[in-house]
């Protein structure tokens, strides 16, 4: 089974973020590989461990995504591409799919796997238009896979009702969550290895591609400005003697914010 | 003026909440709106869906559409949306709204937003506001394509029992099964539980809890409260609660009229989940538990004293009426 899983770098929300005249202030900002790709990665590695499963990452974008790269590498994947093209800078999700297409229709692959959605972004959406895009079955939100046979795999889906058990059939897209799995952590070998390892990072025309082919130069939507959240007003805290505050507080959600 | 195509969310039969406010908006936008509604046995809410407000109910009733599959879903919404010639198609903030949306928009070569907080439909595009990095900020966006796809935040819009709507049956014709995506088994979330996404009143249980009985003490809270039970991630991780009562960005998304925070300190990814809560009340041993910033009431102190005194007062309150 060869799979092809998609990382993206992301700003690490655990930081403080500062929204200054409409951006986001840039300085001392870290990046880390996005959390649901990184899941992604893990079921990948596990894939290649139980089934012997080929794995190849693909990166689209970032700049210069090498530690995240070499990290996916440490865990246990064996091959990585990177896309960064200047007529990338503006694409939204559409457009990487686009791209992430043309990687997939270069190769052989039988399972594409991407994290459900981008921490930084948190669109969501990415995963399922590729899969659109190349008429593929695909399943999002999913939190367990099982190995059927060649063409055949098994995803339990987090649905509205419950757990959906999802019968596909190879090639297909299937975009995780975060609960399937706990990523490992690359050990100091891994690591070392993943050092000497060559990443082939290409811009489109590399891929075989243009910035015409993707689309690049037509966003369907574009980020206008950054506000900070709205923070919500009003927030008493109470500290003492436990009863009086409790009683309080349940009076005040019962008179004034007509709660109970 | 503008057509909006509002997808009805419906479970058990019942129409959802999203659906009314999506309506309610849509009018409130000047837009005509119509509904489209997808399921084994939906015909028959074709009435209440006018009378919350929509104008043309496509109705896509068959047997193969009992269970949710993505494909054959987002097919029969296509198909809704290029009768009507919808210029904006919204879904209610639900897992099967988020895995069609995109599916919707990659069809009709239109841009999708997801978890979008506010419209815009005066300049000369339309423009969405909607969080981003963990909710940490909100973005505004500028959509380039005629059409929106677009997943509504839980609670962003309010309904308007004002608003109604005429009926005027449209039926859609079955589509094609997906042979490749094939739906198994459906293993239903514990029957008899109240699911988190519709309560009115949530209780979650988080690190301070500590054990089973800390989980089985705030537990008695939800139930005087007739409230959806939740966690948050710390206690999941634990094996103390099963993953669908988590509440987060990992998890569900939660905007009930009154959510108490209880042991939590409030990681953002949790407050992801319930920011959009109408009323939260949060218990914390920390004064400096970052829950306490989004808290209308705070109470500092140990949930294993404040809980039962909790239970107390809300039990005294209630006499009162």
């Amino acid at each position: 089974m060869k799979i092809l899983v998609t990382a993206k770098k992301v700003v690490d929300v655990e930081l403080t973020m500062h929204v200054q005249d409409g951006a986001i202030v840039q300085d001392g900002m870290q990046y880390v590989i996005n959390a649901w790709d990184e899941s992604a990665v893990e079921a990948a590695v596990q894939l290649k461990e139980s089934h012997g499963a080929e794995t190849t990452l693909v990166s689209v974008g970032g700049g210069d995504n090498s530690d995240m790269i070499r990290r996916c590498y440490a865990m246990g994947i064996e091959q990585g591409i990177h896309i960064e093209d200047p007529a990338l800078a503006k694409a939204d999700s559409s457009i990487y799919a686009r791209v992430l297409q043309k990687v997939y229709e270069k190769g052989d692959y039988d399972l594409i796997l991407t994290g459900k959605q981008a921490q930084d972004t948190d669109s969501g959406q990415t995963g399922i238009i590729l899969a659109e895009y190349l008429g593929l079955p695909c399943v999002s939100n999913v939190v367990g896979i099982d190995v059927v046979d060649d063409q055949h795999i098994q995803v339990s889906r987090s649905g509205d009702s419950g757990t959906e058990i999802v019968s596909l059939e190879l090639p297909a897209v299937v975009n995780v969550d975060v609960s399937i799995n706990e990523p490992r952590l690359p050990q100091m070998r891994g690591i070392m290895m993943a050092k000497k390892k060559k990443i082939d990072v290409m811009d489109l025309a590399g891929l075989g591609t243009s910035a015409d082919a993707v689309n690049s130069a037509s966003p369907k939507s574009e980020v206008l400005e950054f506000m900070p959240t709205e923070t919500r007003k009003g927030g008493q805290k109470f500290e003492g003697d436990a009863a009086e505050i409790t009683a309080k507080v349940v009076e005040l959600l019962a008179n004034e914010a007509k709660a109970l | 003026m503008a057509k909006v195509l509002v997808v009805a969310e419906i479970k058990k039969g019942n129409i959802k909440s999203s659906t009314t406010e999506l309506l309610s908006k849509a009018k409130s936008l000047g837009a005509e709106a119509a509904t489209v509604a997808i399921g084994a046995d939906v015909g028959a809410l074709a009435p209440e869906l006018a009378n919350a407000g929509s104008d043309t109910q496509y109705i896509l009733e068959d047997a193969g559409m009992a269970f949710f599959s993505a494909g054959p879903y987002a097919s029969a919404v296509v198909d809704a949306a290029k009768q009507f010639e919808a210029d904006l198609i919204w879904f209610g903030f639900s897992e099967s709204g988020k895995a069609m949306a995109p599916r919707v928009a990659a069809q009709l070569d239109a841009a999708c937003a997801t978890e979008i907080t506010d419209i815009d439909l005066s300049g000369k595009h339309v423009e969405v506001i909607r969080p981003a990095i963990t909710n940490k900020v909100m973005q505004r966006v500028k959509v380039n394509t005629p059409k929106l796809v677009a997943v509504v935040r839980a609670g962003a819009f309010e309904a308007d029992t004002g608003i109604t709507g005429s009926e005027n049956v449209v039926k859609l014709a079955a589509p094609e099964a997906d042979l490749k995506a094939v739906i198994e088994e459906l293993v239903s979330e514990a029957s008899g539980e109240i699911d988190l996404a519709d309560a009115d009143v949530v209780v979650s249980v988080g690190r301070g809890a500590k054990d089973q009985a800390g989980i089985d003490l705030v537990r008695e809270l939800a139930n005087d409260l007739n409230a959806g039970f939740g966690s948050s991630r710390a206690m999941v991780d634990g094996g103390f609660m099963a993953h669908n009562k988590q509440v987060g960005q990992t998890g569900k998304i939660v905007a009930p009229t009154l959510y108490i925070a209880i042991g939590i300190s409030g990681a953002i990814q949790h407050l992801a989940g319930m920011n959009g809560s109408k009323v939260i009340l949060a218990v914390n041993k920390d004064p400096e538990a970052p829950i306490f910033n989004v808290a209308d009431y705070g109470i500092v102190g140990d949930l294993f004293e404040v809980v039962p005194l909790l239970r107390e007062e809300i039990a005294k309150q209630k006499r009162k009426r």
